[in-house]
């Protein structure tokens, strides 16, 4: 069953569709949009498992998300038709995020799959510094990468879209057992008071959290231009009813240029790979064709740029807040700032196949629309250039995600999960990340199922939730590959054998489908079949030097070699052994590249394992929730008290990985943790003795002579 | 502790007491009692310490009568280096420092075991581990942001110039000769030498008592005799050995064996030579000797000659071997002594001292050695690793960069920043100590 709701304050308005749409041709949506008139009161007292507030990256994955573990979702947003829409760079992936892109897709989520079809520009970057720092990274068409979304979404059953506003979060009193805890109930829409009712809500608000625009010394309420700011009520029940505590971050967007008023011939071109790889492991090629893709150019920032972002301070407040804005995607502004003198590389991106407009990668800014374009025109493929949009800052609130349970649940709250830029993050493939795993879990709480969660030491998904829900942020977080600890294993390549079967077989039900799960064992049983083969060529130095005369190999060692450890030389290729041995590995060319891999990596991640292991089981001790670290029977400073008391961490290994936090303080902990582990086998082991002692108390007397 | 001797004594102040047994109110002893109530204490708890008299029925009496108090019981090894690693006393190199201090038999091990405490090592240790945070910053920087951000092109450069710097460090630290592992279990000394050369008589002469069997039989020694020595503060486990002839005789052929394979062990070896058997020109002696020595040892890089039984020479030709042996090249430290007369005995002495103290390493001077084989084992990961980098510098950075990564994660398991189960485990298995 499929349906979307629409509703505004003047009309309400239900479209109700049901079709089967092909997601290899992408029917024009609004032909889909038939109206099917149905009052809005339908919509109120309707009990939803699932409610997802926000239509962005992180919002349309948990409800897709949710839907597919089986939980019937509404997703409410201001404007259906933006849903899907990149607020920001039209562009997916790269160095780090590419990875989240594979492992949202291992887990059957959208992004991956959007990004196959509205890619116009494919790379891998990284190619040259080795497979588990690959960064498969695409240009978009912001107008595919909409439609695609809207269209899945559209195809999902038991999923639900409404157009509106929501006014207030719902919730019980807090427990008089639990001071402080409280249970979601559902949400009040705003031009109303229908409220509807739900066992989980998620929260995907992005910027609109009391957020405020930018623009030189204009400020005015809103998360993104040209959509209405969200009601203050949220924020309200947020921080005033469920004591959260939040904290204020800044972001921004460079103007948008039109593209026939620039020198692109004074840039330098940038192509494509010849050959797009897709992001999804279910997609063999991209949508678009490999002559089909457009280029990127690369220019740079002069010491005029520099002159004029100094001239124009005064008229800039953004700049001028002390909001913690991203280090990693900084404003022009604060670049010629930080670094002086310099100057500053400058991407022109295209926005899509049909669009006359060009993205200027690197020149977020905030200064006033007159002096941006004096800006841009310092740079020499812009000297004529026009402005479309100017760019613009937001600012605004995200909940410290230390308040979080590593399922993205409020721990105060339960049934309330965030996900997205509300938890401090930045970027498409960090929400998409949050918003499935969010939603995944949403459903599972509402469906009365346990929350999962993912492993640091298993996929970069679990590295982001944990970095969240256990350090906290500073600053936006944004993903690299240096955050993972076990990046030789947690590679672009592998994360459908990490995480498919996993998304699967979470007990009965699971966010992945059966046509992605069996792909995903028919290639790890490949994989293993291949390796078995090649592990089963075993040759001596000489043969093998016959049989691949181009091969540099060293005859010193008269050790025989199996073709696994012949595939880990630089210079042997899968198809080189393939060609040598046909019977037993042709059938294999279709995972060549990943074979490749697969053999240079093994002895790394065989080494890998034992750490992991060890982190597994420290995560595996849980730290009670309500444990009081201040009057805590054990040796800690009251710093680290402190900081545990903050912090709260869920498990011993999330604390061992807290800053401040000493190895002494770590094993007090983990003699606490056993002790009272003991302590409470020890009480089931007496109740169980007891209850032994009972029924042998009453066989006896069930045995003496009445 | 009241009921040991009466009144608490004031906190931190040595006093003498008699010490009476709780349940017969015997007096036990009379020896020094300190307080040190929590958290000034070693262990951050409520400590007492009896400074008893070390007669083994003193000892037992005054542990039995602790032992029968309610609560108390003896620790386990370690315990209480442990509980004061737990309150946050101590670091990890000190608490293996500490371990050390406890087992501390001589001067120079004590000092080595202070100055470890002191975190001389760990200083070290911190640096390098600084160091090599660096070079994974630059080179997870260059995997990370190069593509997107103008990495300056040198960074990888200075991180190839860095990590081999490190690496030969590392390794010349490894290579330290043992110094520091031979101060905690004694420099290995071997007396060796032809049969009746007055083997015994040395090693009687060194450690001061008859341990040896002395005879003018030749072969009298048939096996290995060891002692233990302080050596002006550095142990010595010094061993006589069987005179190496050719014998029919089982027994003496095998002490031969043993001798030959204490000679390839040693640290450093003693050749004994009767010096009536030297030739009296000094070229020919010289010659002789270099053969001689030949016949002993594998190379002459670590041994001292020694020329007994000097008082049976004349004189005159006493004093030319003494001065012209001195200067002639392939040959050791050449010493004459008489055992009989302790003729140049002091001299030798002084001799084998700085030997033995350059094995050792002087505690208090230059680069701190390495006194724990667990450091010696997270090195050489370490330095295995460094060497992971330069060999996929150009083909994977990512395996590289692991390689740095592994470097950090070992170092950081000597100084105790990683993975504090796992470390804990293993010190407090090798760490037998009871304070």
């Amino acid at each position: 069953m499929l349906s979307i709701v629409f509703f505004s304050a003047s009309v309400n308005q239900l479209l109700r569709c049901a079709s089967h749409m092909l997601r290899k041709k992408l029917p024009f949506l609004h032909s889909l949009l038939s109206p099917v008139s149905r009052h809005v009161g339908h919509l109120t007292g309707h009990q939803y498992d699932v409610i997802v507030v926000g239509g962005g990256h992180a919002g349309t994955e948990a409800a897709a998300a949710a839907a597919r573990v089986g939980a019937e979702t509404l997703l409410i947003t201001q404007k259906i038709h933006t849903i899907g829409a990149l607020s920001c760079n039209p562009s997916l992936g790269g160095v780090g995020k590419g990875q989240l892109v594979k492992e949202v897709d291992a887990l059957d989520g959208l992004c991956g799959r959007a990004g196959d079809w509205a890619g116009i520009h494919f790379s891998i970057l990284n190619r040259r510094k080795g497979p588990a720092v690959w960064g498969p990274r695409a240009q978009l068409d912001r107008q595919r990468y909409r439609d695609f979304i809207q269209s899945e979404l559209l195809s999902t059953p038991r999923l639900t879209m409404v157009e509106g506003s929501v006014e207030e979060l719902l919730v019980t009193e807090p427990n008089p057992e639990e001071p402080g805890h409280h249970r979601v109930t559902g949400i009040r829409l705003a031009n109303g008071s229908h409220a509807i009712s739900a066992r989980s809500v998620v929260l995907t608000t992005g910027t609109f959290l009391s957020g405020s625009l930018f623009v030189g010394q204009t400020t005015s309420p809103g998360g993104r231009i040209g959509d209405a700011p969200s009601s203050a009520g949220l924020s309200h029940t947020l921080r005033e009813r469920l004591g959260l505590r939040t904290g204020r971050l800044r972001t921004g967007t460079p103007p948008r240029i039109v593209k026939d008023s620039v020198d692109l011939s004074l840039a330098k071109l940038h192509l494509p790979d010849s050959h797009p790889t897709p992001f999804s492991f279910l997609n063999t090629h991209t949508h678009c064709k490999p002559e089909e893709q457009l280029p990127c150019y690369l220019t740079f920032t002069t010491p005029g740029v520099e002159r004029v972002v100094r001239e124009s301070l005064q008229l800039n407040c953004h700049i001028q807040q002390d909001t913690k804005g991203p280090r990693y995607c900084p404003s022009i502004e604060s670049r010629v700032l930080r670094f002086p003198g310099r100057s500053h590389q400058v991407w022109l991106e295209p926005e899509g196949v049909t669009s006359d407009l060009l993205y200027p990668q690197g020149l977020s800014m905030t200064m006033p629309p007159d002096i941006q374009l004096r800006l841009i025109r310092e740079i020499p493929p812009m000297r004529r250039a026009e402005i479309h949009t100017p760019g613009y800052g937001v600012q605004y609130d995200f909940v410290c995600p230390t308040q979080l349970s590593p399922a993205l649940q409020v721990k105060s709250t339960q049934g309330l999960f965030l996900a997205g830029q509300i938890n401090g993050t930045t970027g498409y493939e960090e929400a998409a990340a949050q918003g499935l795993w969010a939603g995944a879990n949403a459903a599972r709480s509402a469906l009365s199922m346990p929350t999962v969660t993912l492993s640091r030491t298993e996929s970069y998904i679990g590295v982001l939730i944990d970095d969240l829900v256990s350090r906290g942020v500073t600053e936006p977080y944004r993903m690299f590959t240096s955050r993972a600890e076990f990046r030789t294993s947690l590679r672009p390549d592998n994360a459908d054998l990490r995480l498919t079967p996993k998304g699967r077989c979470f007990e009965e039900v699971g966010c992945v489908s059966s046509v992605r799960y069996q792909e995903s064992l028919r290639v790890r049983n490949s994989l293993q079949d291949a390796l078995t083969a090649l592990q089963a060529l075993f040759l001596s130095t000489s043969s093998w030097k016959k049989k691949l005369p181009s091969v540099p190999i060293s005859e010193t060692k008269s050790t025989l070699l199996t073709g696994l450890d012949l595939l880990q030389y630089n210079d042997v290729t899968f198809e080189m052994l393939a060609s040598a041995f046909p019977e037993s590995l042709s059938s294999f060319m279709e995972f060549a590249q990943r074979l490749k891999i697969e053999a240079v990596y093994k002895p790394h991640c065989d080494l890998n394992k034992k750490e992991i292991e060890r982190i597994q089981r420290e995560e595996n001790m849980s730290l009670p929730q309500d444990i009081d670290y201040f009057s805590l029977p054990v040796s800690l400073s009251d710093e680290v008290r402190e900081i545990l008391d903050r912090v709260r961490p869920s498990t011993l290994g999330a604390a061992t990985r807290l800053e401040g936090i000493t190895p002494a303080a770590v094993v007090n902990l983990l003699n606490y943790v056993r002790v009272t582990e003991k302590k409470k086998e020890t009480h089931r082991n007496q109740r169980q003795q007891e209850a032994q002692r009972d029924e042998e108390l009453c066989a006896n007397s069930a045995s003496l002579p009445q | 502790m009241a009921g040991f001797t009466q009144r608490l004594p004031p906190p931190r102040t040595a006093l003498l007491r008699s010490i009476t047994d709780p349940r017969s109110t015997e007096v036990l002893d009379r020896g020094l009692v300190l307080w040190f109530p929590a958290p000034r204490s070693f262990s951050g708890e409520d400590s007492v310490e009896f400074h008893i008299h070390g007669g083994p029925a003193v000892v037992t009496a005054v542990l039995q009568a602790l032992g029968s108090v309610p609560g108390l019981r003896p620790a386990e090894a370690g315990e209480f280096t442990r509980r004061a690693f737990q309150a946050g006393k101590l670091g990890l190199t000190e608490v293996e420092g500490l371990g050390d201090l406890i087992h501390a038999e001589t001067e120079a091990q004590r000092r080595q075991a202070l100055r470890q405490m002191s975190g001389e090592l760990g200083r070290l240790y911190q640096d390098w581990s600084d160091r090599l945070k660096r070079c994974l910053a630059h080179v997870e920087a260059f995997i990370d942001f190069s593509e997107d951000e103008l990495i300056e092109d040198g960074v990888l450069n200075r991180v190839d110039v860095s990590v081999s710097d490190l690496q030969a460090e590392i390794e010349r630290h490894l290579k330290d000769e043992r110094r520091g592992e031979r101060l905690r279990s004694g420099v290995q000394v071997v007396i060796a030498g032809a049969t009746n050369a007055g083997k015994s008589s040395l090693l009687n002469k060194l450690c001061q008592r008859p341990a040896a069997i002395v005879s003018p039989i030749a072969g009298t020694t048939r096996d290995v005799v060891e002692t233990a020595l302080d050596l002006g503060g550095f142990p010595v486990l010094l061993s006589d050995t069987a005179g190496l002839r050719d014998s029919s005789d089982l027994v003496e052929r095998e002490g031969v064996r043993r001798a030959r394979e204490r000679v390839e062990q040693a640290d450093l070896t003693l050749v004994v030579v009767d010096s009536a058997h030297l030739p009296s020109e000094v070229d020919r002696a010289a010659a002789f000797l270099r053969e001689h020595l030949r016949s002993v040892l594998p190379d002459t890089d670590r041994c001292l000659l020694v020329l007994n039984k000097a008082d049976l020479l004349p004189e005159k030709q006493r004093q030319k071997l003494d001065t012209e042996l001195r200067g002639v090249s392939g040959l050791p430290a050449v010493r004459l002594i008489s055992c009989q007369t302790n003729e140049g005995l002091k001299a030798f002495l002084t001799v084998l001292h700085s030997s033995v103290k350059t094995l050792c390493g002087d505690p208090l001077f230059g680069a701190p050695t390495l006194t724990q084989a667990r450091h010696r084992a997270h090195l050489q990961r370490c330095a295995a690793a460094l060497a992971q980098y330069q060999r996929y510098r150009d083909t994977d950075l990512a395996l590289a960069a692991e390689g740095v990564r592994l470097a950090v994660t070992s170092l950081g398991r000597i100084t105790g920043r990683v993975g504090a189960e796992e470390i804990l485990d293993i010190i407090f298995k090798d760490f037998c100590i009871g304070k």
